[in-house]
């Protein structure tokens, strides 16, 4: 027989903390990625029709929102390689304890940061 | 499947208010999900205005206090309130935990008190637990050994033993399970962190013989492989256990056994 008691509240009252904070994370920037991916590929393809169409994404990634989304990319980059790097290291059995994992979560997420302003300067000067 | 949203038989609304009759200076609101399975109604969320002037020092004896002195209708699992049994996992500030253990003095604000997550609920704090049962019997926890006689003695060094700390103290409770987004969306299938402790503490006993065959067991996408590293459960658990190092301990082993 089914059981048609009422679920208990799940998602809805569970604290976030570090770690899981950085999984979902990790899973979204994943699929921003892909996303970006296909797009960087699909520019390179469009530069084998000619020139204006570099022109065309270049004056767009220039603008507000293009920048926007350029920094939002870098800082997407940035946190999924950090966090790979924590992944690795948990799939090799390091860094389980509970105080190590809010460590290296919170060295996820700073790092994210400080690696998208890095990028960010240092593209801006050598282009 | 992940399904951010409860079922429409399963949103929590607002419940009665229990206002505090003693007088007391020193009051706590506790807000605890109530359903009453003799009820078509959705569950519910009492408040209770608790005197902590004369309260103990964990959330079991805030409950206690609302079921002896304000109302006795409530129901929840306790038994021997030392942290050794498991009967009072539950949800308490929004993180998995025993009521015996979690000092009240750890929440901020108001005390929420829920059942343990995504379970079908018996009644107000209790939640159906037979299917985590199930998988648990599924790995078959128990010595499986048939080179020696019943009557022989099984021989195990220091260091074998000392493998087994950090699994053998697990006391079941199923805070970690239940606090396992994976298992949330998955629990018909992975089998979850606190299982797999077990999976795990079996696969490494010396005296067992049958380590392969456990390996190939748990070697599959969904039983064990469902398991991101999310860590709730390593955070959640009352007894200090890892079960998520357990969990990378088997994919370890399954990488290099052959099975």
């Amino acid at each position: 027989m089914e059981n048609k008691n009422p679920l208990t509240p799940h998602i809805q009252i569970y604290r976030w903390h570090i770690s899981s904070l950085v999984s979902i994370s990790h899973r979204i920037t994943g699929i921003i990625n892909i996303l970006a991916i296909t797009f960087i590929c699909a520019w390179v393809s469009f530069l084998v029709l000619g020139e204006v169409n570099y022109d065309i994404i270049n004056l767009f990634l220039n603008s507000f929102v293009g920048k926007f989304i350029a920094i939002g990319l870098l800082w997407s980059f940035s946190f999924q390689i950090l966090s790979e790097i924590r992944h690795l290291a948990l799939d090799m059995g390091y860094g389980f304890e509970l105080q190590t994992t809010r460590i290296t979560g919170l060295v996820v997420i700073l790092g994210s940061v400080v690696l998208t302003i890095l990028i960010y300067f240092i593209g801006r000067n050598f282009i | 499947m992940v399904q951010i949203n409860l079922p429409k038989n399963s949103e929590v609304i607002k419940g009665k208010y229990y206002q505090d009759k003693t007088g007391s200076k020193n009051i706590r609101k506790v807000n605890v999900y109530r359903w009453d399975p003799s009820t078509e109604e959705n569950p519910r969320l009492d408040t209770y205005e608790v005197d902590m002037d004369n309260c103990p020092s964990k959330v079991l004896d805030i409950l206690n206090k609302i079921k002896n002195e304000i109302d006795p209708t409530l129901a929840y699992r306790r038994s021997c309130a030392h942290g050794v049994c498991g009967s009072c996992a539950m949800n308490m500030g929004g993180k998995n935990g025993l009521a015996c253990t979690t000092p009240h003095a750890e929440i901020d604000g108001d005390i929420d008190i829920y059942p343990l997550p995504h379970l079908k609920v018996k009644r107000d704090l209790i939640g159906d637990l037979d299917g985590l049962y199930k998988q648990y019997q599924s790995i078959e926890p128990w010595l499986k050994n048939n080179s020696t006689k019943d009557t022989n003695e099984i021989f195990q060094s220091k260091e074998e033993r000392a493998k087994l700390d950090g699994a053998y103290e697990c006391i079941m409770c199923a805070c970690c399970s239940t606090s396992c987004p994976s298992y949330w969306w998955n629990g018909d299938k992975y089998l979850g962190p606190a299982v797999l402790l077990q999976a795990y503490r079996w696969i490494i006993d010396s005296r067992d013989e049958e380590r392969k065959a456990r390996l190939k067991k748990v070697a599959d996408e969904l039983k064990l492989y469902r398991c991101h590293t999310i860590l709730n459960c390593t955070s959640a658990c009352p007894k200090g256990l890892n079960p998520a190092k357990a969990i990378a301990e088997i994919k370890k082993m399954i990488a290099v056994a052959n099975v």
